[in-house]
């Protein structure tokens, strides 16, 4: 994933809101030393200063803006990115309530008009033969018909940044039987057919199909069921908040996995991620931000 | 005592006079070769109930010695699996196991008013998880039974996965009930469940073990994770027991962790009087050999 950044060749300015965390500090020097990012540091300057100095890193790398709390940081970073003086806004150790708040507004945030708001994770994980692509571990509860559709649209769209054509999407839930005390099933069986008449395109999709059938091709000759992910999937669909977000932590803790994710249907990228979530992930986040902006 | 991995549940059968493990419509290759192993290893007695010459001849064919072994013939599969069914309540079989029969007809017998294995309480499936990167084993439930338990199941199921805890030598287990959030939010219905049975737990209402929820997934596996997000409980970071909101969540993130966290796995059924073993066929051979080992050292009898 670096390497595609990098490759770019192309510097992203971020402004990063309540800059003071060293996670967050860390991860944009990182970005900025790998040459594919400039930052924008939002927050206390002498707060910032400190962080800079527990990690080790020349504070003069970054262009430091003093903002009085968390809350007009967050107002700030979404103002510089909507006025073009940032390309990609990010949320520091501010909480994501109050951050949302800022993008989401109608006025002065970073929505594209109608648009859903969603979120788009890739994936890397040891066991499995290349990057996947996850959506929405982090926005949605539980997303409509309409949603799925959009979240697919924003997956395929990252998907083919990577230089994936035509990905395969796995729509997840227990089974791969139709089972209707799911509710996610009816609109899988929906989406199936709307892929295969074409009204959701540049992909092909599947589902309802479980974990296995979705990513092991072992599973599918066991089971004989004919699916065309064929345990090949680039991007799952997960049927909420619930079952996306435990498979994404649990992939992290227990196999070795590292995600990175971004908001969509922003005007901007946009980086959200937990305050706890480690440098190295943080780093990823940023590099995917500079790549889908 | 707290279990570090899968084998350490031979330290609880060993010693003990063997579990009889009844294996029900038993002219199955799957479930027979884990039965096999489990039988020379010392840990079950197999009474194997089905048609004699299939099992005889699949035991032929894959050198498994079964001298010393009792078959009861019973060629019909239904009536072999009532069979089993009947011996397991009269107190012949500590484990009830599943062969060459659809899960749906075993579990109509066990259910049977009359001669079956009802205790009154809710049936759940029970999975007991070695990972690497994880310092113990951990429990989770209920990944393939309940489809969307509500409260008073979520209850039940939270009691029969304590009470075979503690027959595995867990005192006070403690149980994370999961999240996709670690706060109240009134709009995910699990995390208003969690917040119940966390106070029903404080009020002892649901016993013998220390109940913690909302946690999200991260906070009730990782002490890290649950100290950055200032979450303060007895239960994060040292999961015993990880109650799913429903059977979607539940699969998923079993899956995953087989498949990618390579992780080991036994599994019962809970709630009749005798553990179940519901191996599948795509099972591996260790997991079916792992979940025999689990059902004899949650079995009472």
């Amino acid at each position: 994933m670096v390497s595609k950044v990098t490759g770019l060749k192309k510097k992203h300015r971020i402004a990063v809101a309540w800059a003071q965390d060293p996670n967050t500090v860390g991860a944009v020097h990182r970005a900025v030393e790998d040459g594919f990012a400039e930052a924008i540091m939002i927050g206390n300057p002498d707060e910032i200063a400190i962080a800079c100095r527990k990690a080790g890193i020349n504070d003069k790398l970054f262009t430091v803006v003093e903002s009085s709390d968390d809350h007009t940081s967050a107002l700030d970073a979404v103002r510089m990115t909507k006025n073009g003086e940032a390309d990609i806004v990010m949320k520091g150790l501010v909480g994501s309530d109050v951050f949302l708040r800022a993008i989401m507004d109608k006025e002065n945030g970073l929505m594209l008009p109608e648009a859903v708001l969603t979120y788009v994770g890739a994936i890397e994980i040891p066991a499995y033969h290349k990057l996947l692509f996850i959506t929405d571990p982090a926005v949605i509860p539980f997303p409509t018909l309409d949603q799925k559709i959009a979240m697919a649209g924003y997956a395929v769209e990252m998907a083919s940044r990577f230089g994936v054509d035509k990905p395969k999407i796995a729509l997840i839930s227990a089974s791969e039987k139709m089972n209707r005390h799911f509710p996610s099933n009816a609109d899988y069986q929906k989406m199936s057919i709307m892929a295969k008449e074409g009204k959701i395109s540049n992909c092909i999709m599947d589902g309802p199909l479980d974990l296995f059938l979705a990513c092991d091709r072992k599973s599918v000759e066991i089971k004989g069921v004919r699916t065309p992910v064929n345990g090949d999937a680039d991007i799952l669909m997960f049927p909420s908040l619930e079952s996306s977000n435990p498979f994404y932590k649990g992939l992290m803790l227990f196999a070795s996995g590292e995600l990175a994710g971004l908001m969509r249907g922003t005007t901007k990228p946009v980086v959200l991620m937990s305050r706890s979530e480690s440098e190295k992930s943080k780093y990823y986040c940023i590099a995917l931000a500079c790549l889908m902006a | 005592m707290v279990l570090k991995n899968l084998n350490d549940l031979r330290r609880l059968v060993e010693g003990g006079p063997r579990k009889k493990l009844i294996l029900a419509a038993a002219q199955d290759q799957h479930s027979l070769g884990a039965v096999m192993k489990a039988w020379k290893e010392g840990i079950v007695e197999p009474i194997l109930v089905g048609n004699r010459e299939s099992i005889q001849s699949i035991c032929a064919a894959n050198n498994y010695d079964i001298t010393g072994i009792r078959i009861v013939h019973e060629p019909n599969i239904e009536m072999s699996v009532e069979m089993a069914v009947r011996m397991v309540s009269d107190k012949q079989g500590d484990v009830l196991m599943k062969g060459m029969v659809g899960t749906s007809t075993l579990l109509k017998c066990v259910l049977n008013k009359e001669w079956g294995l009802r205790t009154g309480n809710l049936l759940s499936h029970f999975a007991l998880f070695e990972v690497e990167t994880y310092h113990k084993v951990i429990a989770v439930t209920d990944v393939a039974m309940n489809i969307a338990p509500n409260l008073k199941d979520k209850i039940a199921i939270v009691n029969n996965s304590v009470a075979c805890l503690n027959r595995l030598g867990y005192k006070i287990p403690k149980v994370a009930v999961l999240g996709a959030v670690e706060m109240v939010n009134e709009n995910m219905e699990a995390t208003l469940d969690a917040a119940l049975l966390s106070k029903m737990n404080q009020r002892d209402q649901i016993k013998n073990c220390i109940i913690d929820g909302p946690l999200a997934f991260d906070n009730a596996v990782s002490l890290i994770s649950a100290q950055n997000k200032g979450i303060k409980s007895e239960v994060a970071g040292d999961t015993d027991l990880l109650l799913m909101p429903d059977i979607e969540v539940g699969n998923v993130l079993y899956k995953s962790l087989v498949f990618f966290a390579k992780a080991k796995v036994a599994s019962i059924i809970l709630g009749a009087k005798v553990p179940i073993v519901l191996t599948s066929r795509s099972d591996s051979e260790q997991a079916k050999f792992d979940s025999i080992l689990l059902s004899a050292a949650a079995s009472r009898w």
